[in-house]
């Protein structure tokens, strides 16, 4: 769905960012967990678009950070895996999330086009 | 192996052009809210009922999207506002670079309140800002007590939910107060309305509030 145009804006933003005559080998990826933005759809999308922007060997690392949210009604502060609706502390809510909405190119691993390491 | 930091977000340039709508609908002094929901929730319905009310009051004016065909344009049409209908063909949501496209085409100057319907999709649309002032969610009594919590980025970004075709409720087993703290769970200060598009009920209250804040943010925003 969405995830196509995701990634094709973020391989025009890499191309962009990569210094001339290198290859990029990795792309690290921030993914927030409120975003409903699928790290499997955005693998699949990333392996087939990537041709034209990428060499096959670019690879996209996906970091899902930890939510961090507050509870209104008892006021306790807590790390959650996945997104949910009640405090597992007082059973109550609204739980007021920190963090959750990020959809960011954290940084590229790029290596010298014209130096071949022997491996 | 060189690790280079880059940390911006990928769909920067869509919000960069969103940014530039908005202060394009500022300079015409138009106030902008972007209706999302699944389809066939009554999001053209609703429009159908609150632009007549806004008839003599406010100049309403409609960007329509939708994946094929033009036929919620014409709906709109018929009720002599400007309108504009997107067809994405394909993409699954309105981005930044549709809307500015199609307010090209408007007569912001003859406008005082955009709405801009997306296209019917409770998830997509929560990733791309349009450049509106508000968002507002439309369910339907049909879709069930739990969906603020299976959709939660698309209610948290909303300002109002609109709860339509309450008309049905004596045949549904909606528990309504149970899918309204559910909704709040979601974003505690949502603001939610009661519609049926089918007998008006409810409509004058959420043309009333739209017009509250419209009158708030030219209070706060514009003082041409």
């Amino acid at each position: 769905m969405h995830e196509a145009s995701i990634v094709e804006s973020l391989l025009r933003q890499v191309a962009q960012k990569a210094p001339p005559r290198t290859e990029v080998h990795r792309v690290h990826l921030c993914v927030g967990r409120l975003t409903n933005v699928s790290p499997d759809a955005l693998n699949f999308y990333f392996e087939a678009l990537r041709s034209g922007f990428l060499s096959s060997r670019a690879e996209l690392i996906i970091n899902q950070p930890a939510l961090f949210a507050r509870c209104q009604n008892c006021g306790r502060e807590q790390e959650f895996a996945d997104w949910t609706w009640e405090c597992p502390q007082c059973k109550s809510g609204p739980l007021v999330f920190r963090n959750g909405s990020e959809l960011e190119l954290e940084a590229i691993e790029v290596e010298d086009n014209g130096n071949h390491p022997h491996r | 192996m060189e690790t280079i930091r880059i940390a911006e977000k990928i769909l920067g340039k869509n919000d960069e052009l969103a940014a530039a709508n908005r202060e394009r609908f500022e300079a015409s002094g138009v106030f902008v809210v972007s209706l999302v929901g699944s389809a066939g929730g009554g999001k053209t319905s609703l429009l159908e009922r609150a632009i007549p009310r806004l008839a003599g009051r406010l100049r309403a004016g409609v960007i329509e999207g939708d994946v094929e065909t033009e036929r919620d344009g014409r709906r709109i049409e018929a009720l002599r506002v400007p309108v504009s209908q997107v067809v994405t063909g394909g993409t699954c949501h309105l981005n930044a670079g549709m809307i500015q496209k199609a307010a090209a085409r408007m007569p912001l100057t003859e406008i005082d309140l955009l709405f801009i319907e997306n296209v019917g999709n409770l998830i997509c649309p929560a990733s791309y800002s349009l450049g509106e002032h508000m968002r507002v969610v439309v369910m339907s009594t049909t879709e069930g007590e739990d969906k603020p919590l299976k959709y939660p980025a698309m209610f948290r970004q909303a300002e109002a939910m609109v709860l339509n075709k309450v008309d049905l409720l004596p045949h549904l087993p909606l528990n309504v107060s149970e899918l309204e703290d559910f909704a709040r769970r979601v974003q505690p200060e949502l603001k939610i309305f009661r519609t049926s598009a089918q007998t008006n009920e409810g409509i004058e209250a959420w043309t009333k509030w739209l017009m509250k804040c419209r009158a708030s943010w030219r209070q706060a925003n514009w003082t041409n």
